[in-house]
């Protein structure tokens, strides 16, 4: 296990290094190494297929342009968080649609496990998305992401404690959001 | 309505963008990549005709500068031109001199063979004449 992730590393040591000397093919292989990460934050952010496509070739083109301070495969991944978490922020800023949005509007459908509940996924990609930005962010950063509070701290610069107290905030807002939903379908129904 | 933390990792799983991301990508790195040298190559250009207009005073000078030593250059091209026809006709000059004299020389070596030559077949023909004169005399 351990030397795959040696070979793992080593590999993208050298995809990076042949990047840097220009080497398209092994920018290519960068790319695919990193475009689900990539797209599936700015996909979990923006709730919109295409605006994360967009979003995520933006971040590879500026990372195509910055390849020379990038110095090992772990920096390129914090690099990459970081730039597609500015980005996505950026864009909200520029739209504000994203916190007015309707639930109903939201998210497409989730492909869950067999074990989910692909009803219950869908609701909570659907409160996902009505959380404020920063909310949002920390969430996808830990939940998607897997981050710790201070990596998450480092990716958004954040204050680790506020990173915490967020988290917190936004799984209690989630929680709610989902209960008021649950109530507004039983009204609906009785 | 209750999710675990399990339920929200499952929510937000990472997602592929789907096929031909790599491929749309590339293609616009190579746009960038053809439009950022042409942006450069305009930059360099542009700074460095701006620079020009910024300081005419500059331009002016290096202009006199470049026309000085462009002349200076001439002159002593020139010079040393002149310089070096005249050495070849005067080492022509030499050559033909040396051989003239080498000619003068021969040409007297020669007349002086022809002469001793000459003096040695007279002196013969003295001497085979001598006998005949004397007994002539001796009848007179």
């Amino acid at each position: 296990m351990e030397q795959t992730a040696a070979f793992e590393d080593d590999r993208l040591k050298q995809a990076l290094t042949r990047s840097v000397k220009g080497d398209a093919h092994a920018f290519a292989e960068l790319v695919r190494e990193h475009q689900g990460m990539v797209f599936s934050i700015a996909y979990h952010f923006l709730q919109d297929r295409s605006l994360a496509e967009d979003l995520a070739q933006e971040v590879f083109l500026e990372l195509f342009q910055t390849l020379d301070r990038i110095q090992s495969p772990a920096h390129l991944m914090y690099w990459l968080r970081r730039v597609t978490a500015n980005r996505c922020i950026d864009h909200g800023r520029k739209k504000h649609r994203r916190r007015e949005m309707a639930l109903e509007e939201a998210p497409e459908p989730v492909s869950a496990s067999e074990h989910a509940d692909p009803m219950l996924l869908e609701r909570l990609q659907q409160s996902l998305a009505t959380l404020p930005e920063k909310q949002r962010l920390v969430v996808i950063m830990r939940f998607q992401e897997g981050l710790g509070p201070a990596e998450i701290a480092e990716v958004l610069e954040m204050p680790v404690n506020t990173v915490k107290s967020t988290l917190h905030r936004s799984l209690a807002d989630l929680r709610k959001g989902l209960t008021r939903k649950i109530r507004e379908v039983r009204y609906a129904f009785f | 309505m209750h999710f675990s933390e399990d339920d929200l990792r499952e929510a937000l799983k990472r997602k592929d963008p789907g096929e031909g991301f790599t491929q749309r990508l590339m293609a616009r790195v190579e746009q960038a990549k053809a439009e950022g040298n042409m942006r450069s190559a305009k930059k360099a250009n542009g700074k460095f005709l701006s620079w020009w207009m910024h300081r005419p005073v500059w331009a002016a000078a290096m202009v006199a500068v470049l026309l000085l030593a462009c002349g200076i250059g001439g002159y002593q091209y020139s010079e040393y031109r002149h310089a070096e026809e005249n050495r070849i006709a005067r080492a022509k000059q030499q050559q033909l001199q040396q051989e003239a004299e080498r000619a003068r020389d021969q040409a007297i070596m020669a007349l002086e063979i022809a002469r001793a030559k000459m003096n040695h077949v007279l002196q013969h023909a003295r001497l085979q004449a001598e006998p005949d004169d004397k007994i002539r005399r001796q009848r007179l």
